[in-house]
């Protein structure tokens, strides 16, 4: 019955969103602008969210988290564009789609793989939307039995495991980073205390940094500079025939839809794991399951579909920790919990008793973005394309105003200026040196989570840390992350080296001796 | 991202720097209170607010010793005193269009967005960014560099006298015409140098339409329609003002 008036809920959010022509005005132009963002190499879909929250501060609620979320979908999708095209990723989502999608273009049929990618994202964006109107609930159950300490573990898990997947030289740069993010966390009056922890003096600061600004200047500068420094020249576009769906080979690669489509939620759902991971694992295991791995690398349709589906997949499972738990599940997801918070949403376990019917429109919101991005991209591609040819010295000056208004409006306050320049630069430099950026911003926004968790935590105990090992929820957490952190450690890794050869060694002793046996 | 043995190099560095701000990350957290009564409230260790500060701070000073370790045993910390042992002051290409994009967005955030017009602003930090960059040229972007900081150096000079002021007091609007004079010169400035060659001259054509159009674009929506008070409202923005309350 529950389930049913679920269903009902969210058709009904369907129809009261679509009633509205201005909400349908808004999906498309930001499915399109998000298109453009991705579509553009330099432009991410990250940056796209955050620079269009501060143009949603007057919007309704509803009408922001359209533009929010059909602009984070467009952008996932059209990372692929630039991929297939001029073979340069739009977005890092987009990287895997590069191996397959251009070698296709080059062979004339750049419009059939446009279509497949297109049609293959709106695929995976529903069934993300799926997961999300289904788990989210059931985890927001859950997470209502949690007390302070698993929060508390739950914000170190988010830290850790973002770290430790998404650095891209040694894993600890990560949990740098992470403890970096920690720390500009801990800027301004504590919350249990209202003690000024590193603000110098200055006032500005008693009220903490304003996640928004730090994201804009961790994301958007390191992005102008790196295009601008690199000097990016756009390569000519490949000859783009007419865009067609092709459902009949969408229909032959439905299992590494659906496989795909499983994996960029279960990739999503991971704390500050974005969508690039999930288009390149989901393009590893298509190749290990396909029966022509040969022609992979070569402009194979099986992996452009799996790749792009599991991207768009991506977006729905890193809603499941956002909405649930409060834990962003992506880079774009973490810039959504700052415009969520901006209109009085908190995202977590009281969502459903705060906002009922919450989950069910954003669920309905995404559903509707994919189709909006299903049509905006079988009829607009063509003039998309043609942003590929916009030499990035003319847009990003335009990108640094729009991120320097943008962090100034949300609050009205240049100091946020002020912070978010410094905040770039360093963002910008940690890059350059092999930290990753996604663990910094999740601990900037976690970080408030497990300070006051932890003392909180402490604070009922008396002290004592025995409720970690005594309550389930909260020893798993435990032991996942010192897992995740002595995984990492040479000596576990000597271990595990030994133990793998001596296993071999065995293997080869039993086969040889069996093959040495007398018939 | 830097290549293999650059990271190590720059490893070495960074875990020194990594270290240092750990320790001063926990001097800052042993001075807040953690037996103390703060507040009319009396602390113990476990609602300290300084217990996740030195999580940190430890976490940090560790981390920075591994990455250190790692430094030293893979030649990092070797490669850096050599690189110490010869280091020159020569700017590579990447090194100064790295110098013009601080510049441009240092100037614009420190310098013009609090103190002059907010288009006005625009234009100028737009007139100067795009033509630098879309020349594709070291020398011109050098040149421009020298014009465009010069201009920012006297409008630095200006505000921290108390010309400013002055300069104000005797006309409105004076900083902003001042800023106007200087944009119509560096564009005619800019102009000379895509003289004589077709991309640069249409490249120049474009960064002055974009300069002038994306601020005539923004400030009327985020002043009129989202209702921000923008950071520095000068004479174009008031002009706007009356234009815009006089068709209403």
């Amino acid at each position: 019955m529950e389930a049913l008036n679920a269903l009902g809920g969210f058709f009904t959010s369907i129809g009261g969103l679509v009633a509205d022509p201005i909400n349908l005005l808004v999906l498309f132009g930001a499915v399109v602008m998000g298109i453009i963002f991705g579509a553009t190499p330099g432009l991410t879909a990250t940056l796209g969210v955050a620079l269009l929250t501060t143009l949603t501060y007057g919007m309704n609620q509803s009408t922001a988290m359209i533009a929010l979320l059909a602009i984070y979908v467009g952008g996932v999708y059209g990372g692929s564009y630039a991929s297939i095209l001029i073979n340069i990723p739009g977005t890092a989502a987009a990287a895997a789609t590069a191996l397959d999608g251009y070698p296709i273009a080059m062979r004339g049929e750049g419009g059939r793989a446009l279509g497949l990618t297109t049609t293959a994202s709106a695929i995976g964006t529903i069934i993300g939307m799926i997961f999300v109107v289904s788990l989210s609930p059931l985890i927001s159950e859950l997470a209502l039995q949690f007390t302070s300490f698993e929060f508390f573990l739950l914000a170190f898990f988010g830290i850790i495991i973002s770290g430790t997947l998404t650095s891209p030289d040694l894993v600890y740069k990560g949990w740098i980073a992470g403890f970096l993010g920690l720390f500009l966390a801990m800027v301004g009056r504590d919350a249990l205390q209202f003690y000024p922890r590193f603000t110098f003096g200055n006032s500005q600061l008693d009220g903490g940094l304003e996640v928004v600004p730090v994201l804009i200047g961790a994301f958007g500068i390191p992005q102008i500079i790196q295009v601008l420094k690199d000097k990016f020249v756009p390569k000519q576009a490949a000859k783009l025939d007419r865009i067609v769906p092709d459902f009949k080979t969408i229909g032959r690669n439905f299992k590494h839809i659906i496989r795909s489509a499983l994996i960029g939620v279960g990739i999503g759902a991971v704390p500050g794991i974005g969508e690039d991971i999930a288009g390149w694992v989901s393009y590893g295991t298509a190749k290990n399951a396909s029966k022509t791995p040969e022609q992979f690398g070569k402009g194979s349709y099986e992996a452009v579909v799996s790749t792009e589906t599991a991207n768009n997949a991506c977006i729905g499972g890193a809603m499941i920790p956002l909405l649930s738990l409060g834990v962003p599940g992506s880079p774009p997801a973490a810039m959504l919990l700052g415009a969520l918070m901006l209109h009085g949403v908190a995202p977590g376990p009281m969502l459903r008793i705060d906002h009922p019917g919450f989950i069910g429109e954003i669920s309905a919101i995404l559903l509707l973005a994919s189709i909006a991005m299903w049509i905006a991209g079988m009829l607009l591609a063509k003039q998309v394309v043609k942003v590929l040819r916009i030499p990035p010295a003319i847009f990003m000056p335009i990108i640094a105003v729009l991120a320097v208004i943008g962090s100034y409006a949300l609050g009205t306050k240049v100091f946020n200026l002020y912070l978010m320049v410094p905040v770039g630069i360093i963002a910008y430099f940690l890059t350059e040196m092999g930290y990753p950026i996604a663990p910094l911003v999740i601990g900037v926004i976690l970080g408030p989570m497990a300070d006051q968790n932890l003392r909180r935590g402490l604070m009922i105990s008396g002290g004592s840390f025995a409720p970690i090992f005594t309550r389930p929820v909260a020893l798993i957490l435990f032991l996942v992350i010192v897992f995740t952190i002595v995984s990492q450690l040479p000596f576990y890794k000597r271990w595990m080296g030994d133990l793998r050869s001596r296993v071999a060694e065995r293997r080869q002793a039993r086969s040889s001796s069996g093959a040495n046996k007398p018939e | 991202m830097m290549e293999k043995k650059q990271l190590r190099k720059a490893d070495f560095v960074t875990s020194i720097l990594l270290i240092l701000f750990g320790i001063w990350e926990l001097a800052q957290s042993f001075q807040m209170p953690m037996r103390d009564t703060y507040g009319g409230v009396r602390n113990v260790w476990y609602v300290s607010p300084a217990l996740m500060p030195l999580v940190i701070g430890f976490g940090v000073i560790i981390l920075g010793a591994v990455l250190m370790i790692n430094s030293i045993r893979t030649g990092g910390a070797a490669d850096f005193i050599k690189s110490v042992q010869s280091f020159s002051l020569k700017i590579s290409d990447s090194g100064v269009r790295f110098i013009g994009t601080l510049l441009a967005i240092g100037t614009f955030v420190y310098l013009l967005i609090p103190r002059v017009d907010f288009f006005m602003s625009i234009v100028f930090f737009l007139s100067f960014f795009i033509p630098a960059f879309a020349f594709d040229s070291g020398e011109d972007l050098k040149k421009l560099m020298v014009f465009y900081g010069g201009v920012c150096l006297i409008m630095v000079i200006l505000f921290i006298t108390p010309a400013a002021d002055a300069l104000n007091a005797l006309f409105m609007f004076a900083t902003d015409v001042l800023i106007l004079i200087a944009t119509i010169g560096l564009n005619i400035y800019a102009a000379r140098l895509a003289k004589g060659d077709d991309t640069k001259r249409s490249r120049f054509r474009t960064g002055l339409i974009v300069a002038i159009v994306t601020p005539l674009v923004l400030t009327p929506v985020f002043r009129f329609f989202l209702l921000v008070p923008l950071p520095h409202e000068g004479g174009i923005v008031q002009l706007m003002q009356i234009i815009y309350y006089s068709l209403r």
